[in-house]
């Protein structure tokens, strides 16, 4: 589904992703981890080209990202993204934030629009908001708003950048419980975050990146119980007690 | 005490004046207030080729004096066409406007938080989407004090047709002057019909900046 080929970015003589290979298969859940500063944002955001890259080759769904004859805005449809800090568009309300890119994007009516925006309200337990606006919602409502305008485009694939790092604690565990629940029903995801405990549960796979490479990657489950790098080993140290 | 003779008996030459200005400024004011926000988009959208001519639209018409390209176009264009003093002075005001509004509007989508476009941007809208549907209607907020400023001066800078025979409320003011040769009440009277546009305009863009402070 994505695949990095020996990608390498550089910010002018910033060299921030080091030829990063990664396969993502359908319906798996990668989780990327790794320090501040080591390039996870940058790799995440590469996928559906809010960043450039500088030599190597990036395929999702079977179109080259980076290439100059793909349709972008096409490409992007499919790729859903969740920000940390939610990005919802404060003059619109919750409903209008949904049905935005499916009716300007997809091309579908508002009836439609309006039906697909509510399933998925729904179904991220907030039904009740639709007529909110952003500025009126908890930081929880607020990303699970987020999602459901990911997923109202009906993405192959969804990616988060640190979804749950805004948030107080008590608001966490809501929006990771959607994320599980996508998870489960087979959705693609890649997701950048520091909780751990989602990663060991919910993860296919553990990503480690430190300094812009790919150091280690593997089950949640060998990963966490036996880091074979030294700096992993270091990060997990450091991340778990606490 | 003001001769108030001479507002009688021109009163009609006054009143057609002050209807040319209202419609010089309501033309210029929907003119440069489309051609300010193309050309601010112009100076951030991701092409070089267009910030570039974005930016040499703005420097080189805010650097220049505004009596200068309303010339240009009445006098420095009659070779070639022939414009009437108000259609030379409303371009060239509309122009000059633009530019000021340019800078406004872009200041206001710089303020506007990246995430938002990139959020847009990241769902499948094109640029120009995005801009009109996201950024644009949050920048809009920000801008509404400056841009109101600039329409404000809009209004008073219209009095530049009375150099060109564009027949407004300054070029009637001169009229009258000439035939009485009262000069301050006769631009007493012209000032007053000027305050009567711009004191409502500014009362109206405070409260509009209230209204937008308080909305979502
Ligand atoms: N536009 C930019 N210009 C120059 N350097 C940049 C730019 N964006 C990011 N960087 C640098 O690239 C590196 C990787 O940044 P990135 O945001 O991908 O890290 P991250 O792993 O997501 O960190 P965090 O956990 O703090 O979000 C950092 O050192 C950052 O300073
Ligand atoms: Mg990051």
């Amino acid at each position: 589904m994505i695949s990095f080929r020996n990608v390498n970015k550089h910010y002018g003589s910033f060299h921030v992703l080091k030829d990063i290979s990664l396969e993502v298969n359908q319906g798996e859940v990668v989780v990327v981890i790794g320090p501040s500063g080591s390039g996870k944002s940058t790799m995440l955001r590469c996928i559906n080209r809010l960043e450039t890259i500088t030599d190597g080759e990036l395929v999702v769904g079977g179109i080259q990202v980076h290439s100059k004859q793909t349709d972008i805005n096409d490409l992007r449809k499919n790729i859903g993204m969740v920000f940390q800090h939610f990005n919802l568009y404060p003059h619109k309300t919750v409903l209008e934030n949904i049905t935005l890119a499916p009716i300007k994007a997809l091309g579908q009516d508002d009836k439609k629009a309006h039906e697909t925006a509510m399933f998925y309200l729904e179904k991220v337990g907030i039904p009740e908001k639709a007529n909110s606006y952003p500025s009126q919602l908890s930081g929880g409502q607020q990303q699970r708003v987020a999602i459901a305008r990911g997923l109202a485009m009906k993405p192959k694939v969804m990616l988060f950048d640190e979804p749950t790092s805004a948030l107080d604690p008590e608001m966490i565990g809501e929006v990771l419980e959607v994320m599980k629940q996508l998870a489960i029903e087979g959705m693609t995801m890649v997701v950048v975050t520091h909780e751990m405990g989602f990663a060991r549960e919910v993860a296919n796979r553990v990503v480690f990146m430190d300094e812009g490479e790919i150091v280690e990657e593997g089950k949640p489950a060998e990963f966490f119980a036996h880091p074979q790098a030294k700096r992993a080993q270091l990060f997990l140290k450091r991340v778990l007690n606490h | 005490m003001l001769n108030f003779s001479i507002l009688t008996k021109y009163f009609d030459l006054y009143f057609q004046g002050f209807l040319t200005t209202i419609e010089v400024s309501i033309i210029g004011l929907i003119c440069s207030f489309i051609l300010g926000v193309i050309v601010a988009v112009m100076r951030i959208a991701p092409l070089r080729i267009l910030n570039w001519i974005g930016t040499c639209f703005v420097e080189f018409i805010r650097n220049i004096p505004l009596i200068l390209i309303v010339f240009f176009f009445y006098y420095g264009l009659s070779n070639y066409i022939n414009l009437s003093g108000f259609a030379a002075g409303t371009i060239g005001l509309t122009i000059y406007t633009a530019a000021f509004i340019a800078e406004a509007v872009r200041a206001g989508i710089q303020s506007v938080d990246k995430g938002q476009m990139e959020a847009a941007r990241s769902s499948g809208l094109t640029y120009i989407q995005a801009m009109k549907h996201i950024v644009l209607p949050q920048a809009i907020k920000i801008v509404i004090p400056p841009i109101g400023n600039q329409f404000i001066n809009l209004v008073k800078n219209s009095s530049i047709l009375g150099l060109v025979a564009g027949m407004e409320l300054m070029y009637f003011a001169d009229y009258v002057h000439e035939k009485t040769w009262i000069s301050f009440d006769t631009y007493i009277f012209a000032a007053l019909f000027y305050l009567v546009l711009t004191i409502p305009l500014s009362f109206f863009v405070n409260r509009s900046e209230k209204r937008l402070a308080r909305s979502y």
